[in-house]
């Protein structure tokens, strides 16, 4: 073989090396990057009834995202996520207002979730929720 | 293939890219009777590159603060997908580097590359060499283990040794009387940003030197193995008829750099925990010393050294003697002879150095 062609079959089997390297090391690189899963996605949130007294809002940290309980005017219960359907800004209570206020592009909800002025696509999404013994469980 | 043509030549006739490869790649021609000797620097630029790549990505977990970093660092190990792999890799690659860059200097010295007119490179190379010791020492800390704690506050603690400004500078090094948590905010500064940028800065600086002055010619295989610059003007060291870079020599240093990847992943795999002695797996305790604690394997001899003398400022002044004599070898080394075999006193001074240098290892580390 020539000196040519012992080049070219180390140069490939240099390359094919590499290659073999690379992919082995991008997996593991990928894994130390990708976000954790699990860690309290399907957690329930436990909140004394007395913390959301009538009229009021109390925001809390629901699967890894915000959320908020409302004891609307009358007493109903509402479990709601707190990020705003139009660019995922937290939505802020308006006492006087009994309403959802997005900071970021002033959408508006009711205390349903509602959307009732702005530009938010969708309502805030429902969650489930359950009250028992003074507890509100959400989740 | 067409495509990659076609592509090639769409940036060529804009950057003139041709120019370049012919200059720098394909027209770069390197000495004839060229060893793998030569293929160390490209290692090192690889493990450099590779030491960048996973600090980067422990930086994402790890946490500078003491009472959250070796939390961290068992977090990365344990708990992070791959995590053990990425710290290991940096952990390992970081002895290697040293172990490499060593072998590098041996080589220059044997092959008398030092000398006139690569002054610069070998100083260039030395302020690495230093600065690589710089970077081992404070990353030695981050894992605010027994073993970092109690290493950093004996390397630090030689530093009081100096007349009349020691105890200023051991505290101005920790940020504190004593190694605590001001030690690991001032070692991470230096060891993520300061040094990092300073070894980038001096590796450009080492390649434009080896660049302008031309790769020197193995004093191997031929009969006149003197020194040939007259230092009259300045003049490219060139080597008509000799093989190109690319892909010739090219080839060489990827075939060195894989197999120095083959002994660092058998490491890695194999004996990851090589250079972890006990004391690395326990959370700093200052009110606790382990007993016989050690530096590192290529500080032993400096460590064993500070023990054999009476006075620990005359040991210091040994050790700066010592490393002064080799930063300045080039301006003492004057003679025109370049083969190791033909140097006589400079074989003997560089084996009874190695041997001196390896039995004082040996010895700090059974001590």
């Amino acid at each position: 073989m020539d000196n040519n062609g012992r080049r070219t079959f180390l140069g490939a089997c240099l390359g094919g090396i590499a290659a073999g390297f690379a992919a082995a090391v991008l997996w593991p690189v990928y894994r130390y990057l990708a976000p954790r899963s699990g860690g309290g996605a399907s957690a329930k949130v436990v909140i004394p009834e007395k913390d959301v007294p009538e009229g009021e809002a109390k925001f809390f940290e629901f699967a890894g995202a915000s959320a908020v309980l409302v004891r609307k005017r009358g007493g109903e219960l509402v479990a709601l996520s707190a990020v705003c359907t139009h660019l995922g800004c937290i939505v802020q209570w308006e006492k006087e207002k009994q309403d959802f206020l997005c900071p970021c592009h002033a959408g508006h909800y009711n205390a349903d979730g509602v959307v009732t002025a702005g530009p938010p696509p969708k309502p805030l999404a429902k969650l489930p929720f359950s009250l028992a013994n003074g507890a509100i469980t959400v989740g | 293939m067409e495509l990659l043509k076609r592509l090639y030549k769409w940036v060529d006739v804009r950057v003139g890219a041709g120019e370049i490869v012919e200059k720098e790649l394909t027209g770069y021609l390197l000495p004839r009777n060229i060893n793998a000797w030569y293929s160390l620097g490209s290692v090192l630029l690889f493990i450099f590159a590779l030491q960048v790549a996973s600090g980067i990505l422990l930086l994402i977990y790890y946490v500078p603060d003491a009472d959250k970093a070796f939390k961290s660092v068992t977090y990365i190990m344990n708990d992070v997908p791959f995590g053990w792999l990425i710290r290991m890799c940096h952990a390992v690659g970081s002895n290697m580097m040293v172990a490499v860059l060593l072998l590098h200097m041996l080589s220059v010295l044997c092959m008398g590359s030092y000398k006139s007119p690569r002054e610069f490179n070998w100083l260039t190379g030395f302020i690495l060499f230093t600065l690589v010791q710089g970077i081992s020492l404070t990353g030695y800390l981050l894992p605010w283990s027994q073993l970092s704690f109690w290493a950093t506050t004996v390397a630090t603690n030689s530093a009081n040794a100096i007349p009349v400004i020691g105890p200023q500078l051991v505290e101005f090094l920790r940020g504190s009387k004593m190694v605590g948590p001001p030690t690991l905010g001032r070692f991470f500064a230096l060891h993520v940003a300061v040094i990092p940028a300073g070894i980038a800065a001096l590796i450009g600086a080492h390649l434009f030197l080896l660049k302008r002055t031309g790769v020197s010619k193995p004093p191997f295989g031929q009969s006149n193995t003197t020194n040939q610059w007259k230092g009259d003007s300045y003049r490219y060291e060139d080597h008509p008829g000799g093989i190109p870079f690319f892909p010739n020599y090219a080839l060489e240093d990827a075939r060195s750099v894989f197999i120095y990847l083959a002994i660092f992943m058998a490491v890695v795999f194999f004996d990851p925990y090589l250079f972890f002695p006990k004391d690395a797996f326990l959370p700093a305790n200052a009110l606790v010393t382990p007993a016989h604690i050690k530096p590192e394997w290529y500080f032993l001899a400096n460590y064993q050294t500070l023990k054999i003398f009476p006075n620990e400022l005359i040991g210091l002044s040994v050790q700066g003697a010592a490393m002064t004599f080799l930063a300045l070898l080039p301006f003492i080394d004057r003679g025109r002879e370049r083969h190791p075999l033909k140097r006589p006193l400079f074989l003997a001074c560089a084996i009874g150095g190695l041997l001196l240098w390896i039995g004082l290892s040996v010895w700090g580390h059974y001590s």
